[in-house]
């Protein structure tokens, strides 16, 4: 790993932050390949064979990382992504360029630190294209501060080349989320599979935004989006799921299940499918309202509390 | 004992249970038995204590307790139980922890208990409670659920809906699990194969009970009689 010289502290913190909501060792481990960015400095590195780092910080305070990831190439143990904040107040703009090769086995494991911050806006905008026959995944853990400071933004766009699978798990839901707008736009090309995921856990004030939008520009592409959002106290959630079947055997599903609890919660929901070809097939499912009932009294009948009973569901929904 | 007296139950304006007597004792084994929509789920949702099934009229006694206005929550931990005809489905919950439900359960008894339902615990362990389980696996995943709560009064509403014929065997055996175990089993089924094994029958017919007996005497009369009828209003033409 080379450490970023002046920055050994920041890289010890961050690790440490990780380490204590995740168990998760990793990091410090050599044969990981890892990106650490504190604030707007690149501060840890690590590269693994097959793979190419490049990163760049801008007067302007912009931090510009490229990954490409050779044809070939299977890495057997997670990248991490590790961004974090350990100032009280400011801004971190990032810019993330993938590009990753054909026949490539990658998973990347990101995890967004912002626990220290009163409040930050923490953008980042990402440009993925995932060669033929390849098989990314891509998970992505949000750990924000308690006091509802952060604005979180985040813009990915794709590209998914012939036969490849993508899947991507955006999770924040251990810590306040503050404010976030997630917006993932993907584009798939002849065979190739998406599967994305995001679940949300809104508590007091938070402001909740996701928009994920499929575009299924090859014959026989597939794609799945589905979002969850538990919505609590005054949370204010919106989801908006697209898919677009341009071709022939094209097949996407959206879906959307906003949970709320509490009389001043503002959720909505909405489903956008767009059919440009005659043989693709689109399907759509959504709900938003309370826990559901009869969930709620198959567990009551087991002698769990309504309470103990809602929070065992929506456990299992966002875990 | 469980005790049902006179009670009656209305559902938007219509008498749907209209004054039953109902007793039900532990170690022994009771089927209720009827048409459709005569209001035999009915009674095993009143029995249990399901927020829109609290009974207009009557009282509801365990072991000399009125238990009419225990929740749904109390009547569980006093030890009733049902096995729902068709069991919700859980996004992001195990079998393995549904079946744990918070609680200090060996892994060795929930694996025993997968096997009394026909489940490979090694299969199905690790599974979600979700829409990818069938409607069968569903159901028996439920049935060992009740199986580990040790109910002293379980309600099975029709136990072998959605199930294979293959697993109607299987029925039989937990039926007689629970009997064993000592506790009270009320079967509400339309299935002789599963009635003929329950001691007591209570036939049902109009939101009342309209005969009561021996098991085998009453599936014979609900076979020759009910069977063919087609109606559910009996009692009111009469």
């Amino acid at each position: 790993m080379d450490i970023v010289k002046g920055y050994e502290k920041e890289f010890e913190q961050l690790v440490e932050i990780y380490e204590k909501n995740t168990n998760d060792k990793s990091l410090r481990s050599t044969g990981v390949a890892t990106i650490i960015v504190s604030g707007n400095k690149v501060v840890g590195l690590n590269s693994v064979k097959g793979m190419h780092i490049k990163s760049k910080e801008r007067a302007d305070g912009l931090v510009m990382i490229d990954v490409e990831i050779e044809d070939n190439t299977i890495i057997p143990i997670p990248v991490h992504l590790c961004t974090g904040f350990l100032k009280k107040r400011g801004e971190q703009i990032l810019k993330f360029n993938y590009i990753i090769g054909s026949n490539v086995k990658v998973k990347f494991k990101s995890h967004c630190i912002l626990t220290k911050v009163e409040k930050l806006h923490h953008y980042m905008e990402s440009d993925m294209y995932i060669g033929k026959n390849s098989f990314v995944t891509y998970e992505d853990e949000h750990f924000h501060d308690e006091g509802g400071g952060v604005f979180v933004e985040t813009i990915t766009k794709m590209k998914i080349d012939k036969g490849s699978f993508f899947s991507s798990k955006f999770y924040e839901t251990k810590t306040r989320v503050g404010r976030i707008s997630v917006v993932m736009d993907i584009e798939l090309l002849k065979d190739a599979k998406a599967d994305l995921e995001s679940k949300i856990y809104g508590r007091e004030d938070d402001i909740i935004d996701i928009k994920e939008v499929l575009r299924l520009n090859g014959e026989n592409s597939s794609g799945i989006a589905k979002s969850t959002v538990f919505a609590t106290d005054r949370t204010k959630a919106h989801v908006v799921n697209e898919a677009y079947g341009n071709a022939p055997y094209a097949r996407g599903h959206i879906e959307c299940n906003e949970i709320v609890k509490g009389y001043d919660v503002e959720v909505s929901t909405l489903p956008l499918l767009k059919v440009l070809n005659d043989k693709a097939e689109l399907t759509h499912e959504a709900s938003v309202g309370r826990i559901n009932q009869a969930q709620l009294e198959t567990l009551m009948a087991k002698g769990l509390t309504e309470e103990d009973a809602a929070e065992f569901i929506v456990n299992g929904l966002l875990s | 004992m469980l005790e049902l007296r006179d009670i009656k139950y209305s559902k938007s304006g219509n008498e749907i249970i209209k004054g039953i007597n109902m007793k039900f004792d532990e170690g022994k084994v009771y089927c209720i038995v009827g048409n459709n929509g005569v209001g035999k789920s009915t009674i095993g949702y009143i029995i249990m204590g399901l927020n829109d099934y609290k009974p207009g009229e009557g009282k509801i006694f365990l072991d000399g307790k009125d238990i009419t206005e225990l929740s749904l929550t109390e009547r569980a931990k006093s030890g009733i139980s049902l096995l729902w005809q068709e069991p919700a489905r859980f996004d992001g919950i195990t079998v393995e922890n549904y079946l744990k439900l918070n609680r200090n359960i060996k892994k060795e008894d929930i694996e025993e208990t997968l096997k009394l339902v026909n489940l490979e615990p090694s299969r199905y362990m690790r599974r979600y409670v979700d829409k990818k389980l069938s409607g069968g696996e569903r159901k028996k995943v439920e049935l060992a659920s009740c199986i580990l709560l040790k109910p002293k009064y379980v309600i099975m509403d029709e136990p072998d809906s959605g199930i294979d014929i293959m697993s109607l065997d299987m029925i039989v055996e937990v039926i007689n699990h629970f009997k064993k175990m000592g506790s009270a089993v009320i079967v509400i089924t339309h299935r002789k194969e599963i009635a003929m094994n329950c001691g007591y029958s209570y036939l049902i017919c109009a939101g009342k009970v309209f005969l009561e007996g021996d098991s085998k005497k009453i599936v014979s009369y609900y076979e020759k009689t009910c069977d063919n009828c087609g109606h559910v209003n009996y009692l009111e033409e009469e």
